[in-house]
Parts: C-alpha cells; sequence; structure tokens
C-alpha cells in the first residue's frame, strides 16, 4: 500500500487547515501520481509542461479542445469596421486604432506589438477583390487595399482582420 | 470615440486615425502611439470629417 506522508516545515510558523465543505456525500480527491504544486484559486497559474483536456473554461468563455493532436492557436488580434462614409470600428480586440490611409486604404494598429512581422493576416470584406499588403505588414500594423474589378481602389462597408501568430 | 486624429501622410494626402472604442487608450495615447513619429497632427472632432468620400484622395491637411 502507498502512503500518504504531511510534512511540516521547520522555517515557517504558520499552521495550515484542510477543512471539510459543508456536505452529506463522500468524496474522494484523487491527487496526481507526478511530482509538483498543486494551484489553488486565486493564484497565477504557470507551467513549463502539462497540458490539459476536454472543455477548458475561463470565465464566461470556453475554449474547446479540437478533435486531433494537431495544436490550436488563438487570434492575437481583430477588428471588425466600417470602411464607408464616416469610417468607424464596429468591434476589435488588440486593436488600438484603425487609419484611415485613402479611398480602399486601411491600416490596423495594435494595442500590443506582436512579436515579430512574421505573422499570418487574414483579411475579409463583403466586396468582391481586396489586397493584403503584406509588404507593409509590421509588428505594430497591417494594410490592406481594398479594389474594384479595374484594379481602382474603392471603399468597402464592411471589412474585418484577424492575426495569428 | 467621437474624436478622430489627422496627419498629413507622405503622399499628400491626410491619414485619419479611428480610435477603437473598447481599447482602452485615451485620444491621447493613441495619437501617441499610431501617428507615425515626427508627424504633426490634429485631434478633432468626428463630425469635422466628411462623410462624403467621393474625393477622398483630394483631401488635404491644413496646419
Amino acid at each position: 500500500m502507498s502512503k500518504i506522508s504531511l510534512t511540516g516545515n521547520a522555517s515557517g510558523t504558520g499552521t495550515l487547515t484542510i477543512a471539510a465543505p459543508n456536505t452529506n456525500t463522500d468524496r474522494t480527491l484523487n491527487l496526481p501520481d507526478a511530482a509538483g504544486t498543486l494551484f489553488v484559486s486565486g493564484q497565477a497559474l504557470s507551467a513549463t509542461t502539462g497540458s490539459f483536456s476536454g472543455d477548458v473554461t475561463l470565465g464566461s468563455s470556453v475554449l474547446a479542445t479540437p478533435s486531433g493532436s494537431a495544436p490550436s492557436y488563438t487570434c492575437r488580434a481583430w477588428v471588425n469596421f466600417n470602411g464607408t462614409g464616416t469610417v468607424a470600428i464596429r468591434a476589435s480586440g488588440n486593436v488600438s486604432s484603425i487609419t484611415d490611409l485613402g479611398t480602399g486604404l486601411y491600416q490596423a494598429n495594435f494595442s500590443t506589438a506582436m512579436p515579430d512581422a512574421n505573422y499570418s493576416v487574414v483579411w475579409s470584406t463583403d466586396y468582391w477583390f481586396w489586397m493584403p499588403n503584406a509588404s507593409t505588414n509590421t509588428t505594430t500594423s497591417s494594410r490592406i487595399t481594398t479594389v474594384n474589378t479595374a484594379a481602382a481602389s474603392v471603399d468597402v462597408a464592411l471589412v474585418c482582420m484577424s492575426v495569428f501568430r | 470615440m467621437t474624436q478622430r486624429i489627422i496627419y498629413p501622410n507622405d503622399e499628400g494626402g491626410v491619414s485619419i486615425v479611428i480610435p477603437a472604442p473598447e481599447c482602452g487608450l485615451t485620444i491621447e495615447q493613441i495619437a501617441a502611439k499610431d501617428v507615425p513619429a515626427g508627424k504633426p497632427f490634429k485631434i478633432v472632432d468626428v463630425a469635422d470629417i466628411p462623410s462624403d468620400r467621393t474625393f477622398r484622395n483630394a483631401w488635404e491637411y491644413v496646419e
């Protein structure tokens, strides 16, 4: 039979108490068969190795674990804006502003910079054509030019961007 | 936000910075971060920016 050992700390003076909740149900806490530190609520979670399985709930959001073993990467910045009339941002994340540089030429400015410019940026619009301007992607911004079938720049009502890195 | 930041661009026109409403930064902080270094800029009301963009590329920055 394996054993459980509770070890005090000679340097400390506090008393650690294991308290039972108010319950009428018998429960068992299964300890992991590994060395390490258990985390408690309110403590910053950090680990250099290890993984979660199943759905991970963070606040009101749920990150669903995809099938298979391929890793998933979350979006680092995104924006949805109206590029016509009074140009305005509808919603965004990690975007401090957009810059209207001229007809059909827009730039998204990141609140927090990317680690480098080698990110994957996805632009989309409700128009037929657009040209992400990869040559002007920087750690702090990304640009797009929206054009019509004659390759002339045009303003577009729905413009969206997502950045993955 | 009901304000915009304008600055002259290198093509002789004007660039307009539209702040993200939920970014948590003030208009001044956004100007300091998103206006290219060394460019003069103005903070203006959104109503001062024409909504008719027919001749958008002809707009100019006036000191």
